[in-house]
């Protein structure tokens, strides 16, 4: 099997080739950091989607919150629902999870239907629901321990203690930590049965930045791990940061699914080249005489869209060319929150 | 249902309760402090008493006491004939107070006004597990017959009082509030335990997050239940033990307060599900708890007797399950009448039953 992994020192993603139950040592081919890659061990479910949803309808009266969607998510790979407010993402993760009855429509986890196959599938998932929130009164580690009895199969609480840089907080009653730890502790709850997917619903919602981030190198470390993180969040950025895998949700619909790369090259606007301050109508007119699309943002600033970085010099040589001075460039790269702003 | 759930269960209850200071004060110091508040200023109220008489002697003079009686507006005598056992009578018919007018009353008061003292003595029987009645009514009937005396005798004793308990054992207030303690203790918890587990653990996504682990509905039910009778049980003994070294309250284990202990878990434990059903938000549910707890703690008969409230408000009581519960403990741990415990016991299992069931059923366990 293959999995594909991001280097938690440099974030270089790579892909690395294992047998299923096996666990080897790899050398970063960016920065030569050494780690270790576990490739989960399951025949019966290799090569199995890990979610697959089919025609997944919710109706609440008139209301259709989730409106026939379908999507696939691969074993291994990071998946990131994204959407706005209100457009049926976590409708649609609670159905997924069996939490909410859906209208109609298929969910299968690791090839196993839902409605027949829950009480097997909830041993092999793990969730973190939105704005959970635990015993406040228990400490971290009776949290995990509490969490670990419900199921046949637990995980080792140290190990995930430690993979979740919880272990000084182990003593710490839950009530008593940060938001930011608090959400570490969800994230750690969901994985004490050793689960082969993760159910993060915004898991990062309401955390200042500090905190999102530490949250976020943990779900990196999932994946490193060789879990199925199925993301569900609104933040741009924290997509952008972990998914492998994005589908956008609007309206009950989705609307583009695909690699990061993938949805900015279909739906971004392209790589802007802007140039600050500089004599705007001898700019404009060299650049468009040498086949520039040229677009005056005001205030001596002008911007040319472009696809290739070689065009970039062959601008600069022209307005060193014609002298044209100017105080600075820069490039603003199509991302993910453009995409997200055209379709919604 | 797994064993190990359960005990993982309920010892994450446990620790959870101890570390609350705000529970252990409601499930424990609260308790223990009205008992220690109500027993040192217990006092009586003005409202009418019931009273049986057995006139004996039927005469001028016995009629004119007893319509004495019922002009002091306070008490109100109802005239009974009763020649056999008068204590079986009285339990038999679930008499409180009763005064016995001796034969030979009338003319003791005709020979006292010719100057002629003959004592003449009336017996008051009274059921001591309705005491601060019994003794109101008690001290009425004395400061009669003391205005009697002076004005036959300018003072000299011709009639006086005996008591006659209808149980052999001496009981006070505080034998009666012990147990009405208890009941309204569980009630408390019971309620609370239930609505924090259906709103809070609701709405901090505790109950969604158990959805989706192999934990079962029943297994879940059942290890809470085990925890509220644990903090039902603790309750009681420590109530028991509170009221034992304080106020020297004798205390009889019995199979049927157990029974009503464990059915009074269950039926508010119930009654705190169908309130986090209806009512989502913690803050009103807490508050709707309050509002269906505090009136039924007062009109159960918890603090008072229920022949001391007015005559609508002891029927509307008898609707009401704590009722059942302060009785029926009282009766089978203090008084030990087992007839009426009875009773008591099979209307609670009855409402336990009722509430139990509808909560469980009504809870919705899943979204819509």
């Amino acid at each position: 099997m293959q999995l594909r992994l991001q280097c938690p020192h440099c974030g270089h993603i790579e892909s690395y080739d294992g047998t299923p139950g096996t666990r080897i040592v790899v050398s970063c081919l960016s920065c030569g950091q050494q780690g270790q890659i576990s490739f989960p061990f399951n025949h019966e479910t290799a090569g199995v989607p890990a979610i697959e949803v089919s025609n997944l309808k919710k109706q609440y009266g008139t209301l259709t919150a989730v409106n026939g969607i379908s999507f696939t998510v691969q074993q291994g790979e990071i998946f990131a629902f994204l959407g706005p407010n209100g457009a049926g993402k976590t409708t649609t993760v609670e159905m997924i999870e069996s939490i909410r009855k859906p209208t109609q429509g298929q969910v299968k986890i690791l090839g196993k239907d839902i409605n027949t196959s829950f009480d097997e599938i909830k041993h092999r998932i793990g969730i973190l629901p939105q704005e959970f929130k635990s015993f406040e009164r228990l400490t971290v580690r009776e949290t995990l321990e509490y969490f670990s009895v419900l199921y046949d199969k637990s995980a080792d609480i140290d190990e995930i203690l430690k993979a979740m840089d919880l272990v000084d907080q182990r003593k710490k009653l839950y009530g008593n930590l940060s938001g930011g730890l608090k959400q570490r502790v969800g994230v750690a709850i969901s994985l004490v049965n050793d689960p082969d997917i993760v159910f993060l619903d915004e898991p990062t919602t309401g955390l200042d930045p500090k905190a999102r981030r530490e949250v976020w190198q943990v779900i990196a470390n999932l994946r490193n791990r060789g879990k199925t993180v199925f993301l569900t969040t609104h933040y741009m950025e924290e997509a952008e940061y972990l998914a492998d895998h994005i589908a956008i949700i609007h309206k009950g619909n989705i609307i583009a699914e695909g690699s990061l790369d993938d949805l900015i090259s279909r739906y971004g606007k392209g790589n802007v080249l802007r140039i600050r301050n500089c004599s705007t109508q001898d700019a404009i007119e060299t650049l468009r005489i040498n086949g520039f699309d040229v677009i005056s943002e005001g205030n001596g600033d002008i911007a040319i869209p472009i696809n290739y970085k070689e065009r970039v010099l062959e601008i600069l040589s022209q307005l060193r060319h014609d002298c044209i001075e100017y105080d600075s460039i820069d490039i603003r790269r199509s991302n993910l929150e453009e995409v997200f702003l055209t379709l919604t | 249902m797994r064993i190990k759930v359960l005990i993982n269960d309920f010892k994450a209850s446990i620790l959870t309760w101890k570390r609350s200071k705000g529970t252990l004060f409601w499930t424990i110091a609260f308790p223990i402090i009205l008992i220690l508040i109500f027993g040192a200023i217990f006092s009586g109220q003005s409202v009418e008493y019931d009273i049986h008489i057995n006139d004996l002697d039927n005469s001028q003079h016995s009629h004119q006491l007893i319509s004495i009686m019922n002009e002091t507006g306070v008490l109100k005598p109802h005239t009974v004939d009763i020649t056999s056992n008068i204590t079986a009578y009285m339990k038999n018919e679930d008499i409180a107070r009763l005064l016995e007018i001796p034969k030979g009353y009338g003319q003791a008061l005709e020979a006292a006004l010719s100057g002629s003292t003959s004592p003449i003595t009336l017996t008051y029987y009274f059921d001591p597990s309705e005491q601060s009645s019994s003794s109101i009514v008690r001290s009425i009937i004395s400061d009669m017959l003391q205005r009697l005396n002076l004005q036959y005798t300018q003072g000299r004793t011709l009639v006086e009082l005996k008591d006659e308990s209808t149980i052999t054992e001496e009981f006070g207030f505080i034998d009666f509030f012990i147990p009405g303690m208890i009941g309204f203790t569980i009630m408390q918890s019971c309620i609370y335990g239930s609505i924090e587990r259906n709103t809070k653990f609701r709405k901090d996504g505790i109950l969604r997050k158990l959805l989706t682990t192999p934990i079962t509905r029943s297994e879940w039910i059942f290890s809470k239940m085990l925890f509220m009778l644990f903090l039902s049980f603790i309750s009681t003994i420590l109530i028991g033990i509170v009221g034992w070294l304080v106020w020297g309250v004798s205390i009889h284990v019995t199979p049927l307060m157990i029974i009503i202990i464990i059915a009074t878990s269950f039926l508010f434990s119930g009654m705190g599900m169908l309130i986090g059903r209806f009512v989502k938000e913690e803050e009103t549910a807490d508050t709707a708890g309050g509002a269906i707890s505090f009136p039924m703690m007062f009109l159960a008969g918890t603090f008072f007797p229920l022949d001391q409230m007015p005559e609508a408000l002891q029927t509307f009581a008898r609707v009401l399950p704590l009722y059942y519960v302060n009785e029926g403990l009282r009766n089978a741990m203090i008084y030990m009448k087992f007839n009426d415990a009875l009773i008591n016991t099979f209307a609670v299992l009855i409402f336990a039953a009722v509430f139990f069931i509808a909560g469980v059923v009504l809870t919705k366990w899943h979204e819509d």
